[in-house]
């Protein structure tokens, strides 16, 4: 008989993508946010003494054509982005769920009714309506933010009701409720501990496609104007350089790739 | 006698956690073997290590030698080109095993097709000869949607062996069935055995080992106690477990004194009926129920014993008839104990968290819940868990704890133990009814097995009676 090999128990606890995505999300936030601390060169301040000047050992970003501070860009475009991101996945995240829940409780026609109102958002391109939003009152972020958020909250209402409907059904629920326990403690007990993990998952991947959305409209100058820095307006700026100074374009893409990265080890669940 | 399948020192382990221990057993061409178990006694993973089908985290070692060649069950890959052409596997959810949008005999024809390599056209010569085989030649131009449960059993069971499987692993076959449908299963496995092929049964139905014949393995924490004839095992059992098990099967239990109450009727159900799925199920259903008095309903599976005791407990409506309780009777005095007891409690936070949630929302008294818990011989530690990792009896026994919690008046209890062995089936049923006669409380019990209500109950009403 051969020896046997012993399957491993399965790792438990933290896992480690989960974890490596916290790690660069971190990184990004400090890099972010530490320069309104300490303070930093000014993003919008030119110099074109510096013009795009390549990194050195003084200053590690360099500087673009019009000799601003990569670093103080990179930065405040970190900031917009993030916040942006942050901001319309919560605001999509609460109604979304609460409209998800209400529509998997209450069912008939008030499902119907909010059912249709995803579908009709659903039909519409996603970047189409942040199009719309951003081209009726031009260079807003609080209309980017408002397309974004009108964008994501349909998956949220989805996913919820789609997991709540069942559950409500479920004998643990109707158990529940003939131990005589209301709507509070079945939405606590219940509903919350198996949507959790859902909207982690969801939220970051949403936060990744706002990120993705806001550099997209920025490269196409639809979204926020210059001088404001934003990663896809500082890429289409810095475009017309890449020979002379690839480090400066390369600098936005790199952000970007990893804050996308990651939100998406975040979102990623553990393959058995 | 031509040995087909036998299986030396096979053993499964959790990392070097030891699961089962060594067991061998062998199987004849033409024979069945029975192996016999509680739930938890390692029986299940004992088959699935033998056909190759362990879990992820699960290893098995051992030998299992079929028709000459030996393979290592270490290996389960090497077990792989069996599967279809050698073993066979009956599936446990015939519904689940089959292609939702597939017809009955191109899924069996299939098997001929893609594992033996037939034409098209001799497949499906062959999958119709199969289907008419097992008496379901009906079923041929069907969905399995379109079929009924025996049949969808007949045809996933036809779709198993295609490949020419003659050693059949047939896992908890009967789990949950009402009597029709286990004695078309038993009769698809006896007329696989009659045709010259070995059937595998893993079970914890003393009845279905009864019926089946041939051997009988006994095992207990992981180690075979007692096998031999299944006819000799059963009728004069040498081990203390076997006996213990054998006096367990409800048809062997002391009946329980009935009792002839006539206190204040709790529940009056005057002329209820209900229909499901086009399909009437009762009508003009009279019902009297007093305190403390248990009340069985037997019937097969679809005939409306849970619509009822649901409609008893205003969880659905009957489509007529009207229900009196109790004046003065709170709402949470009538409650309801599940089949099913992982599904009816929180998946996702321990017992101990739903436990206190109900004695804070009732300001109840947290010693009671102790003195229960101590009555019902369950440990405290058992609520720091969550549901899925305590076992189905322990489970049903914290359900019966958190009803009794609300002192009730009225209890459904709707096939309370078909999911459960037959020794913890007589211990969950005994304390049910020995808490429900101390406190007073009514039980409308249902089962399928007629002999559980007879022996239980005080009185056992028809439903269906029009």
């Amino acid at each position: 008989m051969t020896s046997p090999e012993y399957a491993l128990p399965r790792a438990t606890g933290f896992p480690v993508r989960r974890a490596a995505g916290l790690a660069i999300l971190g990184g990004l936030v400090l890099f972010a946010f530490l320069p309104l601390l300490f303070g930093g060169p000014d993003p919008l301040k030119q110099s074109l003494r510096l013009s795009l000047q390549g990194p050195s050992t003084a200053d590690w970003f360099g500087y673009d054509h019009l000799g601003r501070s990569m670093q103080a860009r990179l930065s405040a475009a970190l900031r917009l982005s993030l916040g942006l991101a942050l901001l319309s996945v919560v605001t999509a995240m609460v109604p979304g769920v609460l409209l998800g829940v209400a529509a998997a409780w209450r069912g008939g026609i008030i499902d119907r009714f909010i059912g249709g109102i995803s579908e009709a958002f659903l039909a519409l391109p996603g970047l189409l309506l942040v199009l719309m939003l951003t081209a009726i009152v031009p260079d807003n972020p609080l209309m980017l933010y408002l397309g974004i958020s009108l964008v994501l909250w349909v998956e949220y209402f989805r996913l919820t009701r789609a997991l709540s409907k069942p559950l409500l059904l479920s004998p643990s629920v109707e158990a529940s409720r003939l131990l005589g326990f209301g709507p509070w403690t079945i939405l606590r007990r219940h509903l919350w501990p198996e949507l959790a993990p859902m909207l982690v998952t969801v939220g970051s991947y949403g936060a990744a496609s706002a990120i993705m959305a806001i550099a997209a409209l920025g490269f196409v100058s639809v979204g926020v104007r210059p001088p404001t820095p934003e990663l896809g307006a500082m890429m289409i700026e810095l475009l017309p350089y890449y020979e002379e100074a690839p480090h400066a374009l390369l600098q936005p893409i790199l952000v970007i790739f990893l804050m996308v990265l990651a939100l998406q080890l975040i979102g990623a669940k553990e393959k058995p | 006698m031509n040995t087909v399948l036998k299986v030396t020192d096979a053993a499964v382990f959790a990392g070097n956690k030891q699961l089962v221990e060594p067991t061998s057993f062998e199987l004849a061409q033409g024979r069945v073997l029975t192996i016999v178990g509680e739930t938890g006694s390692g029986k299940s993973l004992l088959a699935q290590a033998v056909a190759g089908l362990l879990p992820d985290g699960l290893s098995a070692t051992g030998v299992a030698n079929l028709n000459g060649t030996h393979f290592d069950l270490a290996k389960p890959a090497s077990l792989r080109p069996l599967w279809g052409r050698t073993l066979g596997i009956l599936p446990q959810e015939p519904w689940l095993a089959l292609d939702p949008t597939m017809r009955a005999l191109d899924q069996v024809a299939e098997g001929h097709r893609l594992v033996r390599h037939l034409e098209r056209a001799a497949a499906l010569d062959e999958a119709r000869r199969d289907l008419k085989a097992l008496g379901v030649e009906d079923a041929e131009g069907k969905l399995p949607d379109q079929l009924s449960g025996g049949m969808a059993q007949r045809v996933a069971f036809a779709a198993a062996r295609a490949g020419g499987a003659r050693i059949v692993i047939a896992d908890e076959p009967t789990k949950g069935l009402d009597v029709a449908r286990r004695d078309d299963v038993i009769a698809l496995l006896m007329k696989e055995v009659e045709a010259g092929g070995s059937v595998l049964v893993i079970t914890h139905d003393l009845a279905l080992a009864r019926q089946m014949g041939g051997e009988i393995a006994v095992v207990l924490q992981g180690q075979v106690i007692e096998k031999g004839e299944t006819e000799a095992v059963l009728s004069n059992p040498s081990h203390d477990y076997t006996k213990r098990l054998i006096a367990a099967d409800p048809a062997n239990w002391t009946a329980m004194a009935r009792q002839g109450l006539q206190s204040e009727p709790i529940l009056v159900a005057d002329a209820l009926s209900k229909t499901r799925g086009g399909k009437l199920l009762f009508s003009g259903q009279n019902l009297k129920i007093h305190r403390g008095e248990i009340i069985g309903v037997s019937g097969p599976s679809g005939s409306g014993k849970s619509s009822l005791g649901d409609i008893l407990l205003g969880l659905i409506k009957p489509d007529d008839g009207v229900i009196a309780r109790l004046p003065g009777a709170a709402r949470h005095r009538f409650q309801k104990i599940y089949q099913d007891p992982p599904s009816s409690f929180p998946a996702r936070i321990t017992i101990g968290q739903n436990l206190d949630d109900l004695i804070r929302l009732h300001g109840l008294d947290r010693r009671i819940l102790s003195a229960l818990l101590k009555r019902l011989r369950l440990s405290e530690d058992l609520l720091q868990r969550r549901p899925s990792d305590v076992s189905g009896g322990e489970l049903q026994r914290l359900s019966i704890a958190r009803a009794m919690l609300l002192e009730p008046v009225f209890l459904f209890a709707d096939e309370p133990t078909s999911r459960l062995d037959p020794i913890t089936q007589q211990e969950t049923v005994d304390l049910l009814v020995e808490l429900a006669r101390e406190r007073d409380c009514a039980i409308l019990l249902t089962s399928h097995d007629k002999a559980l209500i007879d022996k239980t109950c005080d009185k056992v009403i028809d439903i269906a009676a029009a």
